[in-house]
């Protein structure tokens, strides 16, 4: 329990916190109006936020004394108070009154030098949203903040992604709204933010920070992982692999995590020392399968990640590499025949392949092998043709099984 | 508007499912870090030249016995 606090004391300290947000704002200190804006990384009990509890007619306060800022300051100083108290929904709310306030200020400023602030406010709405929704959805109440601070980040995004000296600052926001759309599953809406920046004519995206080139990269690349765009993911994952902050252990795994299915999709595998290296042993025996072709531990693989590889969205793409294992199979029995009877190596008998299936407990029939052959065949995985009356497939003599040199399946 | 406990109780499980552990983690404002021309060791970690004809190892010496044990039965 706080000590007794003197409504003299409260008051000063709350005049003092407004005076030092109106000076950063006067003197066009952004860093300084950043650092007091951190709502949500605040301890329950600080100095302002005892003296808020204490001193109840705040709002007036502030009005009083900073009648041009009111707007501003009066909702911020409710949502520090709420927020303190535990209160998120209305801390939202109060934040929320107090952004809008922020970014009709920052309209009028003509120069980006509270685009520290401004980023802060994005942040803090974020982290202020999910917070709300949280204690809405406790409450079984309809979780809608983050939704809400989507929309008011779409405003703040528009203010920035215009030609001139704000726009730097634009791909952190867009960054922001990534991680909202995510989080709620509406990664469509990525599509328009997605458009403003990568068709800027008059803005070079190097110019960007690396720290947003980085987080961009890597949410724009899990899009395209979804879309199946293996080509264009493998090139975003690897920059913000090849820029990420190598401190940051935690975001190098998570690129890894979505970088190593689009690799293995064109043909690349990780070394073990990597999946080591960042804890991503999910991705060993299905490696392994790869290099066998050893279909029955793929499948075990994908059985025992089930959860883990459902919930980043990666099954679908790591179950199409059953294709390249096929072909891995068939090509190792080619090999085998081609030691013992080099003559007749480019004939395969389909009983032998199912053969082999069946020893990996795969139970198939001949039908069903002659359907996976066609389809190898068809996707140029195998160079040959199946000759249905004996049941035989017969390879190309040159480069029956081709590499894709990169291309997916 | 209030909504039943099971279901305040299922709306706190979709909320723990939204716990996105995939979520980028926020690097510091201003933070910079040496950008290296060739980039984090991580990207030189993958190897393109493992699809090759070696039937040596023990799978595919099991898969060598399996098939002839086959071949044998035929004639």
């Amino acid at each position: 329990m706080a000590a007794y606090l003197s409504m003299g004391e409260a008051h000063r300290r709350i005049g003092d916190y407004l005076s030092r947000v109106t000076n950063a704002i006067s003197y066009s200190d952004g860093a300084a109006l950043a650092s007091l804006l951190s709502v949500s990384s605040a301890p329950a009990s600080t100095p302002l936020s005892d003296a808020l509890a204490a001193f109840p007619d705040f709002p007036r306060l502030a009005g009083d004394r900073f009648p041009h800022l009111a707007d501003f300051l009066v909702p911020l100083l409710r949502a520090i108070h709420s927020h303190s108290i535990q209160r998120f929904a209305d801390a939202y709310s109060s934040f929320e009154k107090a952004s809008n306030a922020f970014l009709q200020e920052f309209r009028n400023w003509e120069t980006p030098w509270a685009m520290e602030a401004m980023h802060t406010v994005a942040l803090e709405i974020r982290l202020i949203a999910e917070k709300a929704d949280r204690e809405l959805a406790t409450n079984g109440k309809n979780p809608d903040k983050l939704q809400a601070a989507g929309s008011f980040l779409m405003k703040v995004f528009g203010t920035l992604a215009v030609k001139g000296p704000k726009r730097i600052g634009a791909l952190y926001v867009s960054c922001q709204l990534f991680k909202i759309y995510f989080r709620l599953g509406t990664v469509n809406l990525c599509r328009s933010v997605i458009r403003s920046i990568e068709t800027a004519r008059n803005f070079d995206f190097e110019d960007f920070p690396v720290k947003d080139k980085v987080t961009y990269m890597y949410y724009t690349g899990r899009l395209e992982v979804f879309n199946e765009n293996f080509l264009v993911a493998d090139q975003k994952l690897t920059y913000a692999l090849m820029h990420c902050n190598p401190q940051s252990q935690s975001n190098l795994r998570r690129i890894l995590k979505f970088l190593i299915p689009v690799k293995l999709s064109i043909g690349v595998l990780p070394k073990r020392t990597l999946l080591e290296r960042y804890n991503l042993l999910e991705y060993a025996d299905v490696v392994t399968a790869l290099k066998r072709g050893d279909l029955r531990l793929l499948r075990q693989a994908l059985d025992k990640h089930e959860d883990q590889f459902l919930k980043s969205g990666v099954y679908l793409v790591l179950e199409k590499l059953e294709l390249k294992v096929y072909q891995r199979l068939v090509k190792k029995i080619h090999i085998i025949q081609r030691q013992k009877e080099p003559a007749k190596a480019h004939q395969i008998k389909l009983d032998v392949v199912v053969r082999a299936l069946k020893w990996l407990e795969i139970d198939m029939d001949v039908d069903e092998v002659e359907c996976i052959m066609a389809c190898l065949i068809y996707k140029n995985l195998i160079k040959g043709y199946f000759a249905h009356k004996s049941k035989v497939l017969v390879l190309s003599k040159q480069d029956p099984f081709p590499k894709l040199n990169g291309k997916p399946v | 508007m209030a909504v039943a406990p099971a279901d305040a109780k299922a709306e706190a499980a979709k909320m723990d499912l939204l716990e996105d552990d995939d979520e980028f983690e926020e690097f510091e404002i201003d933070q910079e870090w040496d950008d290296k021309e060739e980039g984090n060791e991580a990207v030189q970690q993958w190897e393109d030249d493992w699809d090759d004809d070696d039937v040596n190892d023990d799978f595919s010496l099991q898969l060598r016995k399996e098939l002839e044990g086959s071949n044998a039965q035929k004639s």
